[in-house]
Order: C-alpha cells, then structure tokens, then sequence
C-alpha cells in the first residue's frame, strides 16, 4: 500500500518535508517513525487524513500521515 | 499632551467604532518573555486601553537576541516593569498593570478580573494547558501561540474548544530547548497572534477557531490544520 508521509518543523531536519512510502498491510504510525529515528515521546501532534491519531493507529492504502514535534517556547 | 492622530494609520482597517472597542478592551498577556514583549508592544500601539502583563523573570543577556523590550541597559530588572516603562511612553492612554510573579491558577478569578481576552505568550506546554482550562472556566477568548527556533503554531480557543490541550497535551519538552529561538519567530508569531486578538476584540470572527497555524519560516511555509 501507498501512504504519504508529512513532516513538520524540525522533524524535517535531516529527513524530508513529503515522501511516499510502499508499506506493508497492518503497518501502524510507530513503524513508520522508528525507521526515521523518531520516538513516539517526541510525536505532539500526530494527523492521520486530518484526523487526530497516535503511534499505534494503523494505516490503509491511501492515507496521509502528518507528523509534527513538540513547540512550546514562547 | 494630546497626540490627535495616534489612530491615524489605523484606518480603514479599524474604524472609529472599533478603535472605541478596542480603548475599552482589557487584555492579559501570560508571560512578557519573546512573544509576550511583542504581544504587549503591539496592543499598546493599536489602542487596546488596559493591558495586564504577568511575568515573574528579570532580563538576562540571552534575551536579549529577541526579547524587544530587553536592552543592554535593563538587564537584571523585572521585565513586567521595564515593559510597563516602555508602554508608558508608546501610549500614555493606555492602562498597564504589571504583575511581578507566575500566573497562578488559584488566584484566577482575581488576576482575570474585568479581562475581556487572554494572550498565551507563555514558554511551557504544561502552562498553556492550564491557562485554557482558567480560561474556558471563566468564559474567557484565548489567543495562543508557541515557537521553536525557525517554528511556530498559534490559534483561538473560546471556551469548550480545547484546542489547546488538543495540540499542547502530549509529547514531551518543547523543540525549543535544542533549537532555541532568534529574534524572527517570536515576532512574528506575536504579530500574528496580535491580528487574531484584534479581530475578537472588535467582534470580527477569528480566523483560526477550531484550527491552528503551522508556521515554518525556514521554508516560508503558513499551513493551516484544522482541529478535528
């Protein structure tokens, strides 16, 4: 399956900004990150087609997947 | 003396029935740091008449890469007070009550009292979360925003939104404590956070209810997400 991955902020350092990736069935969000080096403690706000997600929801054929870090200085 | 034609340059974008709005508006800032500093510059400069500034910091020299109101000649002097100075001379008309010390929950109904509109400018995720729920308990607009290095998000929350602890409520430290911030982003993000509250004060519809604003300004980049 086909899933477009999105990332945000400083998670883009070093990685991408989008990438379409081949996955497997059955892969969930914590499969896509770890490859990237991403831990699930760093995920603040984690967008599956536009809907709120975490690192254990399963993704389909087709979905968008946007990742953004923690920001909260002021 | 009398300074006719403050508000001059204000027109048309705020009629004279909004400037009146905005005289006898109140607005709290939580946190007078990078984004508060900005916050309270701007809101001076419009014609908001009453401004209540929290903070419990002095300035240090590492503020000085992008606080506006730190200067080599006020380091070590709260910054609620050297804010309240500077205010003073933008704009005389304007009311400033400085509180020297952390926004402290228990005391909210006090520290909020006769405020029309709550400003996040505060540094810390576990902060903002319970300045909206103070916020939300008293029926009160909140205007937040946050930033990290090239980074920023900012957006409204009127009471029952919870969009802040929707976006503020899990991970761990804010970015910023490796990516720092530089002068830009906080001024920015005020700006931006500025034109939001401007737009609640006068009674238009804010532009970012239910919604945030990604900002990345090493790609010049202004995403809007909206809270679902």
């Amino acid at each position: 399956m086909r899933v477009t991955i999105k990332l945000f902020a400083t998670f883009r350092d070093g990685r991408f900004k989008v990438e379409e990736q081949d996955l497997s069935e059955g892969t969930c969000v914590l499969d896509v990150i770890q490859p990237l080096n991403i831990q699930a403690e760093e995920l603040a706000i984690c967008l599956l087609n536009g809907k709120d997600a975490n690192e254990h929801t399963v993704l389909n054929d087709g979905d968008t997947l946007a990742l953004f870090p923690p920001v909260g200085g002021g | 003396m009398k300074f006719e034609g403050r508000y001059l340059r204000n027109k048309k974008t705020l009629s004279d029935e909004d400037q009146l709005k905005l005289a006898n508006s109140c607005v709290a800032i939580v946190g007078c740091g990078g984004l508060g500093g900005y916050i309270a510059e701007q809101l001076a400069r419009v014609g908001v008449g009453r401004l209540v500034l929290f903070d419990g910091d002095r300035f240090e020299v590492s503020n000085l890469n992008r606080q506006i109101m730190a200067t080599e000649l006020n380091i070590g002097q709260w910054k609620v007070e050297v804010a309240h100075q500077r205010l003073k001379s933008v704009n005389s008309e304007v009311q400033v009550e400085a509180i020297r010390g952390w926004f402290e929950e228990d005391r909210a109904p006090e520290l909020l009292k006769n405020v029309d509109l709550v400003c996040d400018a505060l540094d810390s995720r576990d902060s903002r979360v319970m300045l909206e729920r103070v916020c939300h308990q008293m029926n009160l607009p909140l205007v937040y925003a946050s930033i990290a290095g090239w980074f920023g998000q900012l957006g409204v929350s009127l009471p029952g939104d919870f969009s802040v602890s929707r976006l503020y409520g899990h991970g761990e430290r804010g970015v910023e404590s490796m990516w720092g911030n530089p002068a830009f982003t906080p001024a920015v993000l005020a700006s931006l956070s500025v034109a939001e509250t401007v737009k609640l004060l006068v009674g238009r519809v804010p532009s970012l209810r239910h919604a945030w604003l990604q900002v990345d300004l090493l790609a010049m980049e202004f995403e809007r997400f909206e809270i679902q």
